[in-house]
């Protein structure tokens, strides 16, 4: 069974007292462990559709599974719970909290699972380790490079141990040298930790780095191959 | 616990604009904190000043109808065991004195002229009039002593005085008496018979209060004129104020007493007044902060919305974010309210290491008072405060978590 599926999820946004349609009956399953990415250039509904795989935003119509659940029928308290236990996020521009510090950045969604602190702390420094800010877990994000900020991001977003990782265009805000080492270290987590990598960019060169890449215009997927 | 702490260290996060935010809340307080200080000093001195006015902590009668009409007659209130019972009660503890006091109504003539005169009587030793060069500060008083008036012209009655009064004024310039004159009273016995005795002015005093048509004289001169044994009330001063429950607790059953704020009910109007005038002030300064705490809420919570869709996203629940942006608000109001409060109490030691603050009292001038502001208010004071800052970003909250997490993430 696919970890996501999408059938006919359509989407529009109310601009006043007009709709702006983003998404027309996009169709698409992912499977567990696949690391895809939804290329296309800028409003071709890449980051829609990423929101609401993501369960940060309804579909206006259409039907998404992810993990089994139907993420449109869950109320809040449940959906929340449902994106901690089972999502972890990486965005554009980090989105660090700045009054904690990179340890507690990364331990915020192991909290919301109200796991026991030695275990959290234990969690927290092995993901840390990974991406290589032993050192820094003291640190505010704010005296951090771009490129440290999104590896304490990505190891927040893995923290939890979650089935999907959703990351809408890591290496966007990122030099090109960074980005690629972003992208790399986001690689090799997805095949250690075993999430499912699903990422946006409008780069080429970046979305290399997926098995899997769907593109996107208008609102509608117009391709989907499978590159390695 | 960590929303605790991140609702906490937001509000150190742009310093200047949380000091401006919460300004008004700080001043606002202080001089709440300086007010109440000046009020609260001002009523305790009112407080005392009627209480040794002639009514004492708690007055013990010869029956209830004394606190109706007793005043006006006094033979029907009578003790006859007056004496066991002030010795029995001065011996209670927190029983600074207990005395007695007695009074009638007279026809007073002098001349041609004649007036109706209440005349009361209390031991020399526990009577006194303030002097023409009296401050009005309660420094000047004499402990344990009523203080019945202010001296206009003559002097104290001294020990072994008899059948000598103290004047009101106005009743001396109704009967044009002077200190030396010699006035006759005429009274009704209590057995129907008419008495009739001179008394001598020995002073003439003035007073703020509605006893100008009053006379003083010494309570063995009172009692020998009516001929009455017993007084029909006793005074009981407590050595602090806070000792009048336990002494009224400790009086023989079924007696008839009543505790000062029964008697000063004066006091007491004057206080509910002051006290309602500091809670509209209290009011005022709420509504001010709710509205400048409210707008600062606004644009936070509008600065910071891929912050809360961050959060949304993580799994934080909309319950949780409210709870964090009013605990924000919570915190903003508890640091401003202990701010305005602290400086207050630091201003107003300040303030007290000079002369005090100036209290005009009618025909005296002004007279320097300390501040003592009170601590017991403290909560007063800081929990509305906290409250409200609490309510002022609850609705700014409400708007922030009716977005869904990928619409805070839009915001720039």
């Amino acid at each position: 069974m696919a970890l996501i599926s999408v059938r006919n999820v359509e989407k529009q946004y109310a601009l006043g007292k007009t709709k702006a349609p983003a998404l027309f009956g996009v169709d698409l399953e992912v499977a567990d462990g696949e690391r895809l990415c939804l290329m296309g250039p800028s409003g071709s509904g890449k980051s829609t559709l990423l929101n609401i795989i993501g369960c940060i935003d309804q579909a206006s119509s259409g039907e998404v599974t992810i993990d089994g659940e139907r993420t449109g029928t869950l109320s809040d308290a449940k959906l929340s719970s449902f994106r901690n236990r089972t999502m972890g996020f990486i965005f554009q521009s980090f989105n660090l909290v700045p009054v904690l510090s990179v340890f507690e950045n990364v331990e915020y969604p192991l909290l919301l699972q109200k796991l026991p602190s030695k275990e959290r702390r234990e969690r927290v420094l092995e993901l840390l380790a990974k991406v290589g800010l032993s050192d820094f877990a003291k640190r505010s994000p704010e005296n951090l490079s771009g490129g440290q900020r999104q590896r304490v991001a990505i190891a927040r977003a893995l923290v939890g141990k979650p089935r999907l990782v959703i990351a809408d265009e890591p290496t966007a805000a990122l030099d090109h040298a960074t980005g690629t080492s972003i992208m790399k270290l986001m690689v090799e987590m997805n095949e250690s930790e075993g999430a499912t990598l699903v990422f946006s960019t409008h780069d080429p060169a970046v979305s290399t780095y997926a098995k899997r890449v769907v593109r996107m215009m208008d609102g509608r997927i117009v391709a989907d191959e499978v590159t390695a | 616990m960590r929303l605790v702490a991140m609702a906490w260290r937001n509000i150190f996060r742009q310093k200047r604009r949380t000091l401006v935010a919460l300004s008004a809340l700080i001043v606002g307080l202080c001089g709440l904190v300086i007010f109440q200080g000046y009020i609260g000093t001002m009523m305790k001195g009112f407080r005392d000043s009627i209480i040794m006015s002639g009514i004492g902590h708690i007055q013990v009668a010869g029956g209830e109808g004394y606190f109706e009409d007793g005043e006006f007659d006094p033979y029907a209130y009578a003790m006859r065991d007056s004496d066991q019972r002030i010795a029995a009660i001065a011996k209670e503890p927190g029983v600074q004195a207990a005395f007695p006091s007695t009074g009638f109504t007279s026809i007073a003539g002098i001349g041609d002229k004649s007036a109706t005169l209440l005349v009361k009587g209390y031991p020399i030793d526990r009577m006194w009039f303030e002097p023409k060069s009296a401050t009005g500060s309660s420094n000047d008083r004499p402990t344990g002593r009523f203080t019945l008036g202010k001296l206009k012209a003559g002097a104290q009655l001294a020990p072994g005085d008899r059948d000598r009064i103290v004047l009101g004024e106005t009743a001396a310039r109704i009967l044009g008496a002077k200190v030396g004159d010699v006035i006759t009273l005429m009274a009704v016995l209590p057995e129907g018979g008419l008495n009739g005795r001179d008394f001598t002015v020995a002073a003439i005093y003035a007073s703020a209060g509605k006893d100008k048509m009053f006379a003083f004289t010494d309570y063995d001169s009172a009692v020998d004129f009516t001929g009455i044994a017993g007084a029909p009330v006793i005074h009981v001063l407590a050595k602090d104020i806070g000792s009048t429950d336990s002494i009224a607790a400790g009086l023989p059953k079924g007696a008839s007493y009543r505790k000062w704020p029964q008697l000063a009910t004066f006091f007491v109007q004057v206080n509910t007044m002051f006290s309602g005038f500091l809670a509209v002030i209290r009011a005022i300064i709420l509504l001010i902060t709710l509205f400048v705490l409210g707008n600062t809420m606004n644009r936070i919570v509008f600065e910071r919305m891929r912050e809360w869709g961050t959060l949304r996203a993580l799994g934080t629940t909309k319950r949780d974010l409210l709870v964090l942006l009013v605990l924000e608000g919570s915190f903003l109001g508890l640091v401003g309210a202990a701010l305005g409060i602290a400086l207050g109490f630091a201003l107003s030691a300040l303030i007290n290491l000079g002369p005090g603050l100036p209290f005009a009292l009618a025909g005296q001038g002004a007279i320097f008072i300390k501040l003592h502001p009170d601590f017991s208010s403290l909560w007063i004071n800081l929990v509305p405060a906290v409250l409200v800052a609490g309510i002022a970003s609850y609705f700014p909250g409400r708007r922030a978590v009716a977005l869904t997490p990928s619409e805070c993430l839009r915001q720039l």
